[in-house]
């Protein structure tokens, strides 16, 4: 049986902005056909200890590409192990910068709220460096000087619950 | 040797898979797909967007499977997408989210192993605060699940959350 609830919301409400700076990207590539053998790099018990902020996985060209968000230190260390083989292909380190995430009482249910965060962005001329959105919340990295800019931005946008 | 404990895991509906790639104008597709899904009151459920790789830039992102149709059509429309932008549909995923208890990577790690023996594939991941989210074919689903529930240790009597509520937006308001 399948029920539906029906509800309206002019402006889209979020619980408010959170954020994380002072954190680095790192990007490194592994080929489909070796998933197992990544997995094994990634599950060895010296990387137990690393706490990635923000993570996303995309496929294409029958390779893999993850992008991690860590501490200064931590990204260091793991894009320098990376660096040693047989690893993963390390891509791109960017530093310094800050994750801005959020979510709201309807995120994951209601259309809108990916156009009305990146349209928000657009205007007022911010990059978004990645994003994930997943379990009803949204998750932006930006250069680390565009974090105010950004939450000022969009807070004219949703409605922060007080 | 002691499983590594997970809080839970959460199953979507089924879902399609839409990986749009192209050499530059990455803020125009990021912002025209999310505005031409939002126009067709599409809600995304899933979505990664990295535009800073050194040769190509992708969205990736997935919605419900009963608006794939409409979706493709949108996205195909002559000027929908930016000059040498290509878009790759798959049309059965599903997300499993896993909520871990800690070692997040170590976990993600186990799983990309356990399910490459299985051939079970990874299409796309994101985390939030609380989870890890991985798509997956929609048939193979209840095996992911499976290898999952193998490889870690659940709450008592823990069963996967399966969503049983659908909520629409209004485009109005009712007045009572």
């Amino acid at each position: 049986m399948e029920t539906i609830a029906v509800y309206w919301e002019s402006r889209i409400k979020t619980y408010g902005f959170q954020r994380i700076t002072d954190l680095a990207l790192v990007e490194f590539s592994y080929p489909l056909s070796e998933i197992k053998a990544l997995g094994e790099i990634l599950s060895q018990d010296d990387l137990q200890m690393l706490r990635p902020k923000f993570m996303i996985a995309q496929e294409s060209d029958q390779r893999i590409s993850f992008i991690l968000c860590l501490s200064v230190k931590e990204g260091r260390d793991f894009h320098a192990s990376l660096e040693k083989p047989p690893g993963p292909t390390p891509r791109r380190y960017i530093y310094p910068v800050g994750i801005i995430f959020f979510h709201g009482p309807h995120f994951g249910d209601r259309y809108g709220i990916a156009d009305a965060t990146f349209s928000t962005l657009s205007k007022a001329e911010i990059q978004v460096i990645a994003s994930g959105c997943s379990s009803s919340s949204i998750f932006l990295v930006l250069v680390q000087d565009d974090m105010d800019k950004a939450e000022k931005a969009l807070g004219e946008t949703f409605e922060v619950a007080k | 040797m002691e499983k590594l404990k997970i809080e839970g895991l959460k199953l979507s509906l089924e879902l399609c898979q839409f990986d749009l790639r192209g050499p530059d104008s990455s803020e125009k597709i990021v912002m025209g797909a999310s505005k031409a899904l939002a126009s067709q009151k599409i809600n995304i459920e899933f979505l990664t967007y990295y535009p800073n790789r050194s040769n190509y830039h992708q969205l990736t992102f997935c919605i419900n499977q009963d608006r794939f149709s409409d979706a493709s059509r949108i996205l195909e429309k002559k000027g929908s997408l930016p000059m040498g932008w290509e878009m790759n549909c798959r049309g059965h995923v599903g997300i499993i989210s896993v909520f871990p208890h800690h070692s997040a990577l170590k976990m993600l790690g186990l799983i990309m192993v356990s399910w490459g023996k299985q051939s079970i594939p990874i299409h796309g991941i994101a985390t939030s605060l609380s989870a890890i989210s991985l798509t997956t074919d929609y048939h193979v689903v209840d095996k992911a699940v499976e290898v999952i529930q193998g490889l870690f240790q659940l709450p008592d009597n823990h069963a996967p959350l399966k969503p049983e509520l659908l909520y629409y937006q209004s485009s109005t308001v009712k007045e009572d």
